[in-house]
């Protein structure tokens, strides 16, 4: 037990020290593609409570295929979602647009 | 569950329901339970994260001015109060496995006021957006002229997940409570204690969508 409790005492330090990273991060001015980084730690984050806090790994194996199961549906939720306004092109057309 | 050890406080025996064979399967099915709940959870919180991500790609700028107006410092300490509150859950968990039933009462009762502490802090910063007319449809909207649309779009995001967030931290916050009443009616063990894993289970998601708003309503914006 002595050992699971210094493990999540550990846990909690390095997430503490993620969210201060991650709020130093964003007080940085980067460039429009370079924003998404300020999520790069807060990913960081949800893993090490899904793994450690929410015991993911000592779950049963058909909740792990449900966890699964729900990055799956999130992936394509956000990537299909979000593709259009990702990949679409704009054109300019001479004359077009009232003149 | 499985990995519990030897209990070593007072050892409480509790029948399965009729459909189980043992308290091990019950227990079992009510974990695998939660994280189906959770799944669909993911789907409607995702919809939700998918409203940002094409609002916002049509909206920077707009955005970006209305998130410019977001209390950042009381959002950060709630992710620490939400995150030290995921911690002491954990630890009371241990206890209970450890057959340690007060210790995992009192870690409990901390884990409430972390979240009453959240929601009050929440609201205050609720009152101080209202004061800062970030209301949508406030007619003295803060942000005017060519922004003002993605700003709003901004704030309708904002208040619709921190409302839905908040509802499901009182949920937790119940649940919580419920688990402290069984712990003093002496219904859990080391040998039983599935309620308060599953409970756990659930309050460290409403966590986890919290660490994901809170770069997406208050630090996304600052670093433009």
């Amino acid at each position: 037990m002595i050992f699971r409790i210094i493990l999540l005492a550990v846990t909690w330090v390095v997430l503490m020290a993620l969210a201060g990273g991650e709020f130093l991060i964003s007080g940085i001015h980067m460039a429009l593609p370079d924003r998404p980084l300020v999520l790069l730690p807060a990913g960081l984050m949800v893993l090490i409570v899904v793994l450690v806090f929410m015991r993911l790994p000592r779950a049963p194996l058909i909740a792990r295929g449900f966890a699964l199961v729900a990055i799956f549906w999130l992936i394509l939720l956000l990537g299909l979602g979000s593709m259009d306004a990702l990949t679409r092109n704009f054109w300019w057309v001479q004359g077009y647009g009232g003149r | 569950m499985a990995d519990s050890p030897p209990p070593t406080g007072s050892v409480l025996t509790v029948p399965p329901e009729f459909q189980y064979g043992s308290i091990f399967r019950q227990g079992e099915a009510a974990i695998t339970g939660m994280w189906l709940f959770l799944a669909q959870e993911c789907l409607f919180f995702g919809g939700l994260f998918l409203s940002w991500i094409y609002c916002r790609y049509w909206n920077i700028a707009g955005f970006d001015a209305g998130s410019a107006d977001a209390q950042v410092w009381i959002g950060s300490i709630n992710t620490g109060i939400l995150v030290t509150s995921s911690f002491v859950y954990a630890m009371a968990l241990a206890c209970i496995q450890g057959g340690r039933v007060r210790f995992m009462t009192i870690l409990l009762g901390v884990v409430a006021a972390l979240g009453i502490a959240f929601l009050c802090l929440k609201g205050y910063e609720w009152h101080l957006d209202f004061a800062d007319h970030t209301w949508v449809l406030d007619p003295d909207f803060k942000v005017k002229g060519a922004l003002e649309g993605g700003a709003k779009l901004f704030w309708s995001f904002y208040w619709i997940s921190t409302v839905l967030h908040a509802a499901h931290m009182t949920v937790g916050i119940g649940l919580v409570a419920y688990v402290i009443m069984c712990a003093r009616q002496g219904r859990f063990s080391a040998t039983y204690h599935t309620p308060v894993e599953v409970v756990g289970i659930y309050w460290s998601f409403v966590d986890v969508v919290w660490l994901i708003l809170w770069p997406l309503i208050y630090l996304i914006g600052r670093a433009s």
